[in-house]
């Protein structure tokens, strides 16, 4: 049992720091940036060694080190994709169709499609489906569709799920740009009618990878809103140290204090329990599941709660645009939204709760 | 970072277990009053210690393990699972103890350490007073210096397990000359003393785990000061510290094992002809308080690793404090919510477990208030960790 952070992780924590800070506009001019801006960032990360697939010793712990770097700086690239989808398949390398396989070798960018029009996040609600590599069906919320080469898309049939690979640009798949609430973030929707896809067929294998696939998804997007709300509350506490009204600053009011007491309570504990999650992944201890549910249900309230309150302290200025507050609220709440939100993960542990109570009575 | 146990630590936590198969005891299996109930506890903490699962990482030269703080982590938690009862010393191995290690002679740990580990010697500890309770600062138990003693006068409340303690750890006024602070002292005060009379409390729980002391001339010899006059506060802010951080470990195994318990009960009650665990409302409710429980464990290992490798607990130990009052008063309440009308309209026979979510909701309320307030800990966080400005 070892809790902290390597010296390695340290140094990759600090090195993403300084290269954010070179390569990507302050927070809050981050809006501002487009295409060209994203494309450096990307390759920067690239440069960097961010997807090193096969054989890399890039854990979970080390791409929420950099989810959160990103969210600190509101940044703006296929992150939760590009490396989401490599630290799921790097494992099973060896078993992998060659599409897959190519992905790992490659920089090619990469989003996962699996909400679909009307559903849930819930893999059991895919009706897309894939028959002679050719998939059909809709999805919804894939983000930066239109930058990355491949969509990952989980399928289901018959029960079971799958994993297929769509590069984009394919005929028989259709982009269309989603409305937003964090515009850094682009959504689309994606129509696909027989588009050309390589399916990963072997089901137990499939299962595997998209559980995987969906728990470091949740937890980088976690990552991502734990480093949003740090962004958002350092910037509060400024103020507040700052600020004078009556002629005292505001910060030394104990109503004022003792609320960003608690919100550094919830950024900490945010972190801490998404590091711990991250491990249990990395080590592929049993539960990790459920674990990743815990970190995501509860950095999803907390990032919410630390922008609420972080917003509080700023008073009208942060309702105004020209403040970066409602930056950060905004990628806190579209962190929150992918993969699952708060309900979505307390209601599949309270399931959980449930089976594994109700498995021991029939035990009994 | 690495979660999994190593060999060593997976070879412990067998050791553990296979005692606690051989000398089970469990916290429901003690006698219910109090006098044998404390009998039995220390014969309890006795044979952990010969077992080796007390004072485990405590220095060998006074009775200690002289293992890595990490296995008696280890050990504690192994224990708190299996519902065993908790240490009756708790006082001397989380405040006292440590506090005597930092800053007492060689004389007083040779003295003092070994009895505490064997739970021959229980502790308490004289701090808050009627008139100081978070503003403990403003104690006035005067300790006066007359030759070689020192002799006190003055109160204290809120002294968990003063009626069978033969010492006590106490704070007192030895210099008013000087900023509040600084004017302050650890004494060791031993309770048979001339002029210290204890009265126990009765808590809303039903039972009286702590006392009140009254302290008429008290003679102390001057060789039981810990630390340097004036040191007192430094002392007492050290073993909160130490107390607040190390202690949300084997808590949050106990809240664990609490919450299996509750969807234990909720899987086996019927309301309306219906599983009480079968309705998604009882079930994300007892999701919610899983993770408090569940963040309490994570934010408690992070923050504690500074400790493990050494180092002293830090203000982020106010953290853990705010996060297993919240996860503890928030589980309570959840039981409650979730048995709803069971714990009313159930069989008699359920009449225990019913009475075990009284007690537990009861004294969840004391888990915002010991060992700081909640608002003390939010001050102790804006000054130290935030750095905003003061009043």
């Amino acid at each position: 049992m070892d809790l902290e952070l390597s010296d390695e992780q340290v140094w990759i924590e600090e090195s993403l720091g300084t290269l954010l800070d070179r390569e990507w506009p302050p927070a809050q001019d981050a809006w501002q940036a487009g295409a060209p801006e994203r494309t450096r960032l990307w390759e920067s990360l690239v440069e960097f060694g961010l997807l090193s697939g096969a054989g890399s010793d890039l854990g979970a712990i080390e791409l929420c080190l950099a989810a959160r770097a990103v969210g600190a700086h509101l940044a703006s690239v296929p992150l939760l994709g590009g490396v989401g989808v490599r630290y799921a398949l790097a494992p099973f390398a060896a078993e992998l169709p060659a599409a897959f396989g190519a992905i790992l070798e490659s920089d090619s960018r990469v989003s996962i499609a699996l909400l679909e029009p009307g559903g849930s996040w819930s893999v059991s609600s895919t009706h897309a489906t894939v028959e002679s590599n050719r998939l059909t069906g809709s999805k919804a919320a894939v983000e930066h569709a239109a930058d990355v080469d491949y969509l990952a898309v989980v399928t289901l049939a018959d029960g079971e799920p799958g994993l297929a690979l769509v590069r984009t640009g394919t005929k028989g798949l259709e982009l269309a740009p989603q409305p937003v609430l964090d515009e850094s973030v682009p959504l689309s929707r994606a129509t696909f009618v027989e588009a050309e896809a390589e399916a990963l067929v072997d089901r137990e294998l499939a299962e595997t990878i998209i559980e995987r696939l969906i728990a470091v998804g949740g937890l980088l997007a976690a990552a991502e809103a734990v480093g949003a709300g740090a962004g958002i509350f350092e910037r509060a506490r400024r103020y507040a140290s700052e600020r004078r009204q009556f002629g005292r600053t505001i910060g030394s009011n104990q109503a004022l204090r003792h609320l960003m007491a608690d919100l550094h309570v919830r950024q900490a504990s945010g972190w801490s329990t998404t590091l711990f999650a991250a491990a249990t992944l990395d080590d592929r201890m049993s539960g990790a599941r459920e674990t990743v549910s815990v970190a995501k249900a509860y950095v999803s309230r907390a990032a919410r709660e630390v922008a609420h309150g972080s917003m509080q302290v700023f008073g009208g200025i942060a309702f105004t645009e020209e403040h970066p507050a409602h930056r950060f609220l905004r990628r806190i709440i579209a962190r929150e939204q992918q993969f699952g939100d708060a309900v979505h993960h307390e209601r599949e542990l309270g399931r959980s709760l449930a089976r594994a109570a109700t498995r021991e009575r029939v035990a009994v | 970072m690495q979660l999994a146990e190593t060999a060593s630590e997976r070879v412990l936590a067998d050791e553990v277990r296979a005692f606690l198969s051989r000398a089970r005891l469990r916290s429901e299996d003690l006698p219910r009053e109090l006098d044998d109930r404390m009998v039995a506890l220390r014969s309890w903490q006795a044979a952990c210690y010969e077992a080796g699962f007390v004072g485990r990482a405590w220095p060998s030269e006074f009775g200690g393990g002289g293992r890595p703080p990490a296995e008696q982590i280890i050990v504690d938690q192994e224990l708190a699972a299996a519902g065993a009862p908790e240490f009756v010393n708790v006082v001397g191995l989380d405040v006292l103890g440590p506090s005597l290690l930092r800053f007492g002679t060689d004389d007083q740990r040779r003295r003092y350490i070994p009895p505490i580990l064997r739970a021959e010697e229980i502790w308490c500890q004289g701090f808050s007073e009627p008139e100081a309770g978070s503003d403990l600062a403003s104690l006035r138990t005067l300790a006066v210096q007359d030759g070689d003693t020192y002799v006190i006068n003055g109160q204290k409340t809120w002294v968990s397990w003063g009626q069978y303690a033969t010492f006590c750890g106490l704070l007192a006024r030895t210099d008013d000359s000087v900023p509040r602070h600084r004017g302050i002292s650890m004494l060791l005060v031993d309770m048979s003393s001339p002029g210290v009379e204890v009265r126990p409390m009765t808590q809303i729980t039903g039972h009286a785990e702590f006392s009140e002391l009254f302290l008429d001339d008290v003679a102390v010899p001057r060789a039981n000061l810990l630390g340097q006059l004036g040191d007192g506060w430094k002392i007492a802010m050290h073993t909160l510290g130490h107390e607040r951080g190390t202690a949300a470990l084997p808590r949050q195994v106990k809240l664990r094992t609490w919450l299996d318990r509750a969807v234990s009960v909720a899987a086996h009650r019927e309301l309306d002809g219906r599983r009480v665990l079968e309705d998604p409302e009882a079930q994300t409710a007892l999701a919610r308080a899983l993770i408090g429980v569940e963040v309490l464990r994570h934010h408690a290992y992070r923050t504690v690793g500074e400790f493990l490798s050494g180092g002293a607990v830090g203000p982020e130990s106010s953290s853990v404090k705010l996060l297993m009052a919240e996860a503890e008063q928030r589980l309570a309440a959840t039981v409650l919510d979730v048995l709803g009308p069971t714990l009313l309209s159930g069989a008699p026979d359920e009449t225990a477990e019913n009475d075990f979510w009284y007690e537990t909701y009861l004294y969840s309320r004391a888990a915002s208030v010991y060992g700081g307030a909640r608002q003390i800990q939010r001050d102790i966080i804006a000054d130290r960790i935030l750095s905003l400005p003061k009043e």
